[in-house]
């Protein structure tokens, strides 16, 4: 054997030696979770409550940094998520149904085959609120109410392309009823405004009404989910009250795709113990947040599915006027 | 009563240790946040949130609010010695607050402001104690038309900003309103001005433009030894005039009202609160002439809003999980991660926790003025350093303060090129109040017009639908028409004066 065989074959094998010391040891350094929206937020209180249970299910003591890139309704976080090196060492948050309706909203640097799922975390279904004084306290009596009225029902949202806004224009397709959207800030300007009387109908996710129906304030009408949530057992579902709505936001994990398999599979099974920590689980409860598992694969398969529902609303009603 | 035994409750777990080492730490953290150019108390807030994960929930809430309290006063620190507002809310102090530091007195224009800012969060504080539940339903009568108004009613204080030159002042306005329009177009989802970029799509921060106009062209003018103030010609021995307590007691009772009241309504917040309370002590200063250039009113009356504006803010926020600014919406953040739901269920599952966080707001406000007490002999010594060192280091802090609000190189170009502008609007002296004041209400004015219009479904009615509508409008229409009035009949009379002589 010539001397350069040698050399080369001795060089082969410590590479393939270092790969397999890597393969064993990932994380070798920090890893980034990319949060698209603000710090103080909703996504990210969520994020960092589950950042320390993923750590302690990572080999070795790794660390999770979180990096927050709010704007534009996440597309700014969610375009540097795409963008960054699949190298196993950026993943971050996705949320549903932003992820799916901005690119069909406007161009943008990604799409959904610019992502490698890699676990659904929260599932929150939609909701109707009322005001607890209001005619009309399930989905029945709120059409019969449209059909009465004169003018349109007005129905405020979190914004246009939301979950809400979405399940409320496939609803009132459903139930042939006339709607007025009135889109607002956040779930807490819209509660407001129905409880002020300004507006007749609160369309934001079951989690965010279930305290003020606790209280009396607010009745809610129906849930978005295909079985009731576990927070809110007496409220029945759309599906349960003759209307096939099932909407709501998931709030998921997912990295860049061409994402290393290796990094994939620990990375999925450290947040798969990660959310059945019972301490997790209690601090999930005491922030109402609605768990809801799902590995990479069913994940994938959700998105899928619902990337192409949108994509038929979206031809069938475009909800942003050109 | 009932609320005086939930306080007293309250009150062991707030005197431990912990809660006073934490809140301590706050105010101080608060206080430099608020300082720093870029900086802010949502941002300082929101940073510290992870870090409290296992800490107790009271000691993460004393921080909390001390940071809450302590930015606001923070920002006049160097409003007053450097021009410089650290924190939106600030603005109102430089007119006053710098001239007056700047004709040789900068300790008595920190003294003033600090005493009018810890006695406008106790006030604050004592309210949101003693009437969360009842005021909250303040939040709940206004309505989108309401808000209207109110945004319109603040916008009228540009008429005054721009008492000197109205067509320069109408410019930096129109700039304030463009700017405010960047963005997605909430009720429609179209892209305004964003020019393809996709950074300028969720707008511009109003930190960002804040900076750049404010921070940048002081900086220069520090840079190329240009500033106006400097050790040599003031004193920063510590001694000061005789302290006017007598003569801002009737201005601190007015602007705490303005500020609890602002607070009271979301979305308006501190920042407005310290512009109206100055306009609003303008009418009733003993000095009107000089109002403006340097009188201890002119200080202690936007100081006193800002902080009264602090407990107000957190009364919808907690009773009713509404958060009036970005740094309530970042409290109820930080509350959350403690497991305490904002909302009805709030005072009722976890009463003593609550009552201790407003404690602390009460009692941080009183640390605040004994740390502000020994700081604000160490702030002038600021003015000792050489501007060519001073220049370039607060140069470096916008760039860092900027970057790290949404860790976006983007906002920092958008930032230095806003401050070219603001350079550029100095020379020609067109005054950039008005243009951060519309960024913050334009906004506000056109997004509650166009929804009322929406939910009327076209009727312009709905605008003056309601008393509160009828009131701001009317306030507005004397709010600008009383400056011309005021203007023409002087001299008519004295023109008819001229006549019977």
């Amino acid at each position: 054997m010539k001397l350069k065989t040698k050399i080369l074959y001795a060089a082969l094998g410590s590479t393939m030696l270092a790969g397999s010391a890597v393969a064993e040891e990932y994380p070798t350094r920090s890893i980034d979770m990319i949060v698209a929206y603000s710090a103080g937020g909703g996504t990210d209180v969520a994020a960092r409550t589950l950042v320390p249970f993923i750590e302690e299910n990572l080999p070795g003591d790794a660390t999770i940094n979180v990096v927050n890139r709010p704007g534009a309704g996440g597309e700014v976080g969610f375009t540097a998520l795409a963008n960054a090196e699949p190298d196993g060492y950026t993943f971050g948050f996705v949320n549903l149904p932003n992820l799916l309706s901005i690119p069909i909203q406007r161009d943008t640097d990604y799409d959904l085959s610019s992502f490698q799922p890699i676990a659904d975390i929260v599932y929150d279904p939609g909701g109707f609120g009322a005001s607890a004084d209001a005619e009309f306290d399930d989905l029945e009596s709120l059409v019969e109410y449209a059909e009465d009225k004169s003018g349109p029902v007005t129905y405020g949202t979190t914004g246009i392309g939301s979950d809400d806004h979405l399940s409320t224009l496939a609803f009132a397709r459903q139930a042939d009823i006339e709607m007025r959207h009135i889109p607002f800030d956040g779930a807490a300007d819209v509660r407001a405004a129905l409880m002020s009387g300004e507006i007749d109908l609160a369309g934001t996710n079951v989690s965010e009404l279930v305290d003020y129906a606790d209280s009396g304030d607010i009745a809610i009408l129906g849930q978005m989910a295909e079985e009731r949530w576990d927070g809110a057992p007496d409220v029945p579902t759309f599906q349960e009250q003759g209307f096939d709505v099932v909407m709501g936001s998931d709030r998921g994990l997912a990295a860049p795709a061409g994402f290393p398999e290796d990094a994939l599979s620990t990375l999925e099974k450290a947040v798969e113990e990660a959310v059945s920590d019972p301490e997790f689980l209690e601090k999930a409860e005491e922030q109402n947040l609605p768990l809801s598992y799902m590995d990479s694969e069913e994940f994938g398969e959700k998105l899928e599915r619902m990337n192409e529902n949108i994509q038929e609303l979206w031809e069938e009603q475009p909800w942003v006027e050109e | 009563m009932e609320i005086f035994s939930a306080i007293a409750s309250a009150v062991p777990g707030v005197f431990s240790i912990q809660v006073i080492i934490a809140m301590l730490v706050g105010t101080m953290v608060g206080i430099g946040v608020g300082a720093l150019p870029g900086l802010s108390a949502t941002m300082g807030i929101a940073v510290l949130i992870p870090l409290t994960f296992s800490l107790e929930p009271l000691v993460a809430l004393g921080m909390v609010a001390g940071i809450y309290n302590g930015a606001m006063y923070g920002g006049s620190i160097p409003a007053i010695l450097l021009r410089i507002p650290g924190t939106p809310a600030g603005i109102a102090t430089v007119f006053d607050g710098h001239r007056m530091a700047k004709k040789g007195d900068p300790k008595l224009a920190l003294d003033i402001s600090l005493v009018s800012s810890s006695l406008g969060s106790a006030v604050s504080a004592i309210a949101l104690l003693l009437l969360a539940p009842a005021l909250a339903t303040v939040a709940l009568k206004f309505g989108q038309a309401d808000y209207f108004w109110l945004a319109v009613f603040g916008l009228t204080i540009i008429s005054v900003l721009l008492a000197g030159n109205p067509v320069k002042g109408f410019l930096s306005a129109c700039l304030g309103l463009f700017v405010g329009l960047i963005g997605i177009d909430s009720l429609t989802g179209n892209q305004r001005f964003t020019f393809g970029s996709s950074e300028l799509l969720s707008g511009v921060d109003i930190i960002v433009i804040l900076t750049g106009l404010y921070a940048i062209p002081p900086a220069f003018d520090l840079m190329t030894g240009k500033a106006g103030i400097s050790a040599g010609h003031i004193d920063v021995s510590g001694s000061r005039e005789k302290f006017p307590w007598h003569t801002l007691i009737p201005t601190w009772i007015r602007s705490s009202g303005i500020g609890l009241v602002i607070g009271l309504i979301p979305a308006l917040g501190g920042n407005i609160a310290s512009l109206l309370a100055w306009n609003e002590q303008r009418r009733w200063t003993k000095n009107p002439d000089t109002y403006g250039t340097g009188e201890p009113d002119g200080i202690a009356a936007p100081e006193c809003a800002n902080n009264a504006d602090t407990g107000a803010t957190l009364i919808p926020a907690l009773t009713l999980g509404i958060p009036g600014n970005a740094v309530a919406a970042v409290v109820l953040g930080a509350l959350l991660v403690h497991g305490l739901r904002p909302g009805p269920d709030l005072f009722r599952a976890n009463a003593d926790v609550v009552y201790g966080f407003m404690l602390t707001m009460l009692i941080t406000a009183g640390f605040m003025w004994l740390i502000g007490k020994f700081g604000s002999r160490l702030y002038v010594n600021i003015l000792r350093m050489p501007g060519t060192l001073l220049g370039p280091f607060v140069l470096g802090l916008t760039i860092v303060g900027v970057y790290s609000i949404n860790n976006s190189l983007f906002e920092v170009w958008l930032m230095l090129g806003f401050g070219a502008l603001g350079f550029i609007m100095e020379k020609l002296a067109i005054p950039t109040a008005p243009a951060v004041l519309a960024v913050i209400l334009g906004p506000i004015a056109e997004e509650s017009f166009r929804r009322t219009v929406l939910i009327s479904g076209g009727d312009m009615s709905a605008l003056l639908a309601g008393p509160i509508s009828w009131i701001l409008a009317t306030l507005t229409v004397i709010a600008v028409i009383s400056p011309l009035w005021k203007a023409i009949w002087p001299r008519r009379a004295a023109n008819s004066g001229d006549e019977a002589s």
